[in-house]
């Protein structure tokens, strides 16, 4: 035992600091292998070229172009990774969280030249498809930190959004076929969806809240159900009567000046109004949650609902509206889907997307900033995903589309770390 | 209504559950019959009889295409003709058929429920245990005897999904990660993977198919059939999934091991302090459950289906889970669960050929049936009748053990 164990030892909380400290050592080690091994794979690659295209101003047009090779791209990883690792072993209290970014972010462009082993590749695209690929599971992400800092588990993410893609289809095909207007099916189309998820939603607090119904059996019926309705009404109507799937498409938005900037223009300026409200979302959120009454409140109710009750703030109102609220957000989620993506709804199309949702608000913390960003990373694999079937890289499309479901086990596994989440979440509350 | 005999009022929930669902089940026809609705400026009373005439046609085609025509197979078993027979008595084989996996998955959802687990993989331990099963059938052909392979690839299946299930109770004792979330994730996984190996393998893949399908094992081994004739497919899975429901009872109520699962499921801090693992719980349960899923997937592909397809589970896992909440999590009651589930089924494909409804109404209907078996204060407010409560582990399976959602 060294000195600074012993002393440890002698606090009455000893016994966790000393539990800190071990797994600060062993995530420092991890750090050292990941460090050595992406070493290894630099000393490999130096004759691979690595070269990046950025469109400057707009798609098309010239391009600002990074050439590199792969091995100097690894030894920016190690580097990186070895800063992290260092910085992990001289502290147990050392905020690694914020700091993994900056190893995974030099990991995943290295691993990304390998793959490509030599072609050039235009980036652009793959970023801004990062931000629309994720702005879907952030708001996602978001529903899922409302409800559980309420204290609500809200396992149903994903039917909502579900049915919200097909509601937006239905309503913005048919305001459309109606009016012609192809702004005010979209407004119509969005408004519904949001609206019947909203009320799924309700569904959900009334029967948790009301009927004490365990939160992942309600969740489960609304999750069943929606794949249910859906599929019926796909197959009963919609792929016989193909004008009722065909609402106007949401198509990128070009903000004036900021789209201007050269190379960071094109990939975060260009895009759908719903990367825009997911930043947005991400900002009002966080000021919300943390800076609010209604955002004490609500994090009380989730952490320790006796005592908000005590004080005289109403928890189960509050886990009401914070479903409710959940609802409209995952509503207008699964709204991208049909009316971003591809313009129709299809089967089954959220694909899981409302649980690496969820996964992403693991990985965050419970926070908006955090969660958005691990939905960047959830965005950015999907996006990869498509520039790599273009190019013809030899990956097999399966094994490519398993890598999100895994990292979501990975994350809610907590291999990463653990996280606490809100204490009562899950917890029916008896209010006096 | 007030006063009925004990095991009435025990099936009272239930009966008026699915019976409550159907009728939802038939506003959503009426809802999405446009062709009808259209009329109802012109003809309503035309349109209120046309709308009762499309359910009733409805269930009418899944009453006939669950259970067949009763004349038609007295006059059948009479003229002793044996496709007459076949064919009079084939929609009864039939339902047994589609009854024999939801047994199965049935038994695997009780068993993690009881021990506080809530698997909903069961579609994923099942493509897996089919997937081993497959490549052990192709792999042995020829190498060693018939009814050894037939043995031999339901305890592969069996194994692998018992693998397939061991991983979320794994990651649920020791991190707490939910199963829900995990299960689900592991659902995709398995199905990309069955993809992956169905596209990529020249060995189980059947040559010259279009799409991603196995070759057929019927020429390799089959499950022996239980009544000798055409195009009946009923074979000795279903025996096998009758005899698991037994093993599964004396499991649960009549071992220690059994009363351990129970008491992890009822509270896992007090079968802590007794000295029992909630941990070691959660994995044998999880792992038990996988493994029965595994095994429905083994009889699957060696039996009544013949080959391995990417749409083999269909959805069997969520069904699943609804008539195990309706069962009350007894294994004699999933026994009869299954066979109202197995006969909707049959019925739904019937009426969805018949009546062009398409079959994805029954998803929904489960999930009502779902939400009614766990809320029965509903069920309560809709009939006006008095029900008992649900059993504590439908009221709650992760309030205590909640892990990371």
């Amino acid at each position: 035992m060294t000195a600074a164990e012993a002393a440890l030892t002698m606090r009455p909380e000893g016994l966790a600091a000393r539990k800190a400290l071990r797994n600060s050592r062993l995530r420092g080690a991890a750090f050292a292998v990941f460090a050595v091994l992406a070493g290894y794979l630099a000393s490999r690659s130096f004759d691979v070229a690595a070269t990046f295209s950025f469109w400057i101003d707009k798609q098309g047009g010239e391009t600002a172009t990074l050439s590199t090779t792969v091995g100097a791209m690894w030894v920016v990883a190690a580097i990186a990774t070895a800063l992290v690792g260092v910085l992990q072993l001289r502290s147990a209290e050392f905020r690694w969280r914020r700091w993994l970014l900056v190893a995974i972010a030099p990991w995943i462009a290295a691993l990304l030249g390998n793959l490509l082993a030599g072609k050039a590749a235009v980036l652009t695209n793959v970023l801004a498809g990062s931000l629309e690929l994720a702005a879907p599971i952030s708001m996602a992400a978001m529903a899922g930190i409302l409800s559980e800092r309420s204290g609500m588990l809200n396992i149903a993410l994903e039917g909502k959004m579900l049915v919200g893609a097909c509601v937006a289809a239905i309503v913005g095909s048919i305001v459309s076929l109606a009016t012609g207007n192809a702004v005010l099916a979209v407004l119509a189309a969005v408004v519904s969806a949001m609206l019947v998820a909203a009320l799924l939603g309700l569904l959900l607090a009334w029967l948790g809240i009301r009927h004490k119904v365990d939160q992942i059996i309600a969740g489960t019926v609304i999750n069943i159900g929606a794949v249910g309705i859906t599929n019926f009404i796909f197959l009963r109507i919609l792929s016989r009567a193909t004008e009722y799937n065909s609402p106007p498409p949401v198509q990128a938005v070009r903000i004036p000046v900021l789209a201007d900037i050269p190379v960071l223009g094109p990939i975060f300026f260009v895009a759908t109004p719903y990367v825009y409200i997911a930043y947005a979302m991400v900002a009002i959120l966080t000021y919300m949650i943390y800076r609010t009454r209604w955002g004490l409140r609500l994090r009380a109710a989730g952490e320790k609902p006796a005592a908000a009750g005590t004080v005289g703030i109403n928890v189960l109102q509050i886990r009401y509206r914070a479903l409710i609220l959940a609802g409209l957000i995952s509503g207008l989620a699964g709204s991208y889907l049909s009316l971003a993506t591809s313009s129709s709804f299809q089967l089954q199309m959220t694909a899981g997307k409302g649980f690496i949702g969820l996964a992403a608000m693991i990985f965050g913390a419970w926070h908006p900033v955090g969660a958005f960003l691990a939905a960047l990373v959830f965005g950015f694999a999907d996006a990869t995903q498509s520039l790599l079937s273009i190019l013809g890289v030899d990956v097999a499309p399966q094994i490519l589309q398993s890598i999100p479901y895994v990292v979501t086990i990975v994350v809610v596994a907590g291999v990463v770390g653990r996280v606490r989440g809100p204490a009562s979440a899950g917890q029916p509350y008896e209010q006096g | 209504m007030k006063r009925v005999g004990p095991l009435l009022r025990r099936i009272l929930v239930p009966v008026l559950s699915v019976l409550t669902a159907l009728l939802l089940g038939g506003v959503v026809i009426i809802l999405t019959d446009f062709d009808n609705l259209q009329k109802i400026g012109t003809d309503p009373l035309g349109t209120l009889g046309g709308a009762v005439q499309g359910v009733l046609n409805a269930y009418g085609a899944m009453l006939a295409g669950a259970f067949g025509d009763p004349n038609r197979i007295i006059t059948a078993l009479q003229t002793g003709n044996a496709a007459d027979i076949a064919r009079a008595i084939r929609p009864l084989t039939e339902t047994l058929v589609s009854t024999t996996p939801l047994i199965f998955v049935g038994l695997a959802v009780s068993i993690s429920f009881r021990a506080g687990m809530f698997n909903i993989g069961g579609d994923g331990q099942l493509m897996i245990g089919a997937l081993a099963a497959t490549a052990s059938a192709i792999a042995l052909n020829g190498v060693i005897p018939a009814w050894l392979i037939l043995i031999a690839t339901i305890a592969i299946a069996t194994l692998a999904g018992a693998a397939w299930g061991f991983v979320p109770g794994f990651l649920k004792a020791r991190t707490g990660a939910h199963e829900v979330i995990t299960t689900i994730m592991l659902n995709y996984i398995a199905s990309l993977f069955v993809f992956f190996i169905l596209t990529t393998s020249p060995a189980l893949r059947a040559a010259g198919s279009t799409t991603p399908v196995s070759k057929q094992l019927s020429s390799i081994v089959d499950v022996p059939n239980l009544i000798n004739l055409p195009t009946i497919r009923l074979d000795f899975g279903f025996v096998v999934a009758l005899l698991m429901a037994v093993a599964v009872s004396w499991l649960l109520f009549r071992t220690t091991k059994g009363f351990e699962l129970r008491a992890a499921g009822f509270s896992s801090t007090a079968a802590r302090y007794a000295g029992m693992s909630a941990g070691g719980s959660m994995m044998l349960a999880m792992s038990l459950s996988g493994g029965l899923a595994g095994m429905a997937g083994g009889f699957l592909v060696i039996g009544t289906v013949g080959q391995l397809s990417l749409d083999l589970s269909g959805g069997i896992g969520f069904n699943a889970i609804a008539l195990a909440l309706l069962a009350g999590l007894r294994p004699s009651g999933v026994v009869v669960s299954a066979l109202l589930f197995g006969a909707l089924t049959q019925g739904g494909k019937r009426m969805g050929i018949d009546t062009g409804i398409p079959f994805d109404l029954l998803l929904f209907i489960m999930a009502l049936v779902i939400m009614f078996v766990a809320a029965p204060g509903l069920i309560r407010s809709i009939w006006r009748v008095r029900v008992a409560k649900p059993a504590p582990e439908i009221a709650q399976v992760s309030s205590e053990s909640a892990g990371t959602v």
